[in-house]
């Protein structure tokens, strides 16, 4: 082994080295087993340091960034445990979803100006078309396994769940059909994601509940 | 089902989703992404400067983020943004503290901070270890290229160094820990 061929084993290894140098170098590799072992150490080192995982830090750093982004006070009351009944989630989506449906209805309302409102805080407005492809997949695989678990919870849950669906199912519908109109808006983009992120995490959490009856 | 699918697909849309709803300016939506990358980040920081930097440093990639998500277009996925972010955060503060210094020079000896492999386990050292023992520069080079994936292209960029550099830098750094493997 010499330096003049364990210098080429790294670009080896990264497939870089031109046809000519390559040749030669497997040539020497055929004959040198001290090169052999090296190449087979330096292609372990590059499989390890693919494999190393992340750590979370030890110390929650969100205060500290919280703080510094003003966000402090919005943290100390999310930060708050609540325990809610099912009616009393559901109840609180629909609240949501119809104050966004609000939101969007003003946002359809003609502006004298671009609503600087809703546009990002700082720069350029933001224009933003969320691809709501694999959303709608999920959601329709969530809303599946609704319909085969509703037995298991009672018949005035059920009702109250499907009326929450059909209000967030207007929402959905409402924001896509003014997206149509204005494709760039980017309050509606936020708020087709928002809703529909809203409609996830309630079937989600029906279908928790449902699972946990069984 | 749809758990798969729900584990597979929901992150991609939900990130997406949160990344707009933090342009807007909604904080919770930020510490919902703050907490799916803060490992991610935090371990980016970690290996490419001293440990007790690392939390200071991640605090200040996520500020920043915060600060330029209105710059963010969601061309590339958020987590690619924000790590790109991350890295020139490092680098900036590399120059601050002025580690750079003779680093790239041709007679800087990788090896030198790193000792060879122990004779007894209890005295060895592991990967993590050992690479944050290596010298600023081919531990940067390692941490970018066979960690992170970049291009010696894009190193040499960032780095302000030639292409070539940087491939030495990442031979010696990978020489150097190679006698750190699990065996």
């Amino acid at each position: 082994m010499n330096d003049q061929w364990t210098d080429l084993l790294s670009e080896y290894v990264d497939g870089e080295l031109a046809a000519g140098e390559r040749s030669a170098l497997e040539a020497h590799l055929a004959t040198c087993g001290d090169c052999r072992a090296t190449l087979g150490d330096l292609r372990r080192v590059v499989a390890r340091a693919k494999s190393l995982e992340d750590r979370a830090p030890k110390a929650d750093l969100w205060s500290g960034v919280a703080e510094r982004i003003g966000a402090g006070r919005v943290v100390a009351i999310r930060s708050r445990r609540f325990s809610f009944s099912v009616p009393q989630l559901i109840a609180a989506s629909i609240a949501l979803v119809l104050l966004s449906g609000g939101g969007a209805w003003l946002a359809l309302k003609p502006r004298p100006t671009q609503g600087s409102a809703f546009g990002p805080r700082t720069g350029p407005r933001v224009t933003l078309a969320v691809s709501t492809g694999r959303t709608d997949a999920a959601i329709a695989d969530l809303q599946d396994v609704f319909e085969r678990n509703k037995s298991r919870l009672d018949t005035s849950t059920v009702r109250v769940v499907r009326q929450a669906f059909a209000t967030i199912d207007r929402a959905i519908a409402e924001a896509r059909t003014a997206l149509q109109a204005d494709p760039s808006n980017a309050y509606l983009n936020l708020h087709l994601a928002d809703t529909m992120r809203r409609k996830l995490e309630l079937l989600r959490r029906v279908n928790a509940i449902a699972a946990a009856q069984s | 089902m749809s758990d798969q699918v729900v584990e597979d697909t929901l992150p991609a849309d939900s990130i997406a989703a949160d990344a707009a709803l933090a342009a807007s300016g909604d904080a919770s939506a930020f510490e919902r992404l703050y907490r799916t990358h803060s490992a991610r980040i935090h371990s980016l920081v970690r290996r490419m400067l001293d440990a007790d930097e690392a939390d200071d440093l991640t605090q200040d990639v996520f500020v920043r983020a915060w600060q330029k998500l209105g710059t963010f277009r969601g061309e590339s996925a958020f987590g690619t943004w924000l790590h790109r972010l991350a890295v020139n955060v490092v680098l900036a503060r590399r120059k601050t503290l002025g580690v750079e210094r003779g680093r790239f020079q041709t007679g800087d000896d990788p090896l030198e901070g790193v000792s060879g492999r122990r004779e007894t386990p209890e005295m060895s050292m592991d990967f993590e270890e050992a690479l944050a023992k290596l010298p600023d520069g081919a531990r940067q080079v390692f941490v970018l290229h066979d960690v992170e994936g970049y291009r010696h292209e894009e190193i040499a960029r960032m780095l302000g160094v030639v292409p070539g550099t940087s491939k030495s830098q990442l031979h010696h750094a990978r020489m150097a820990l190679r006698r750190h493997l699990d065996r």
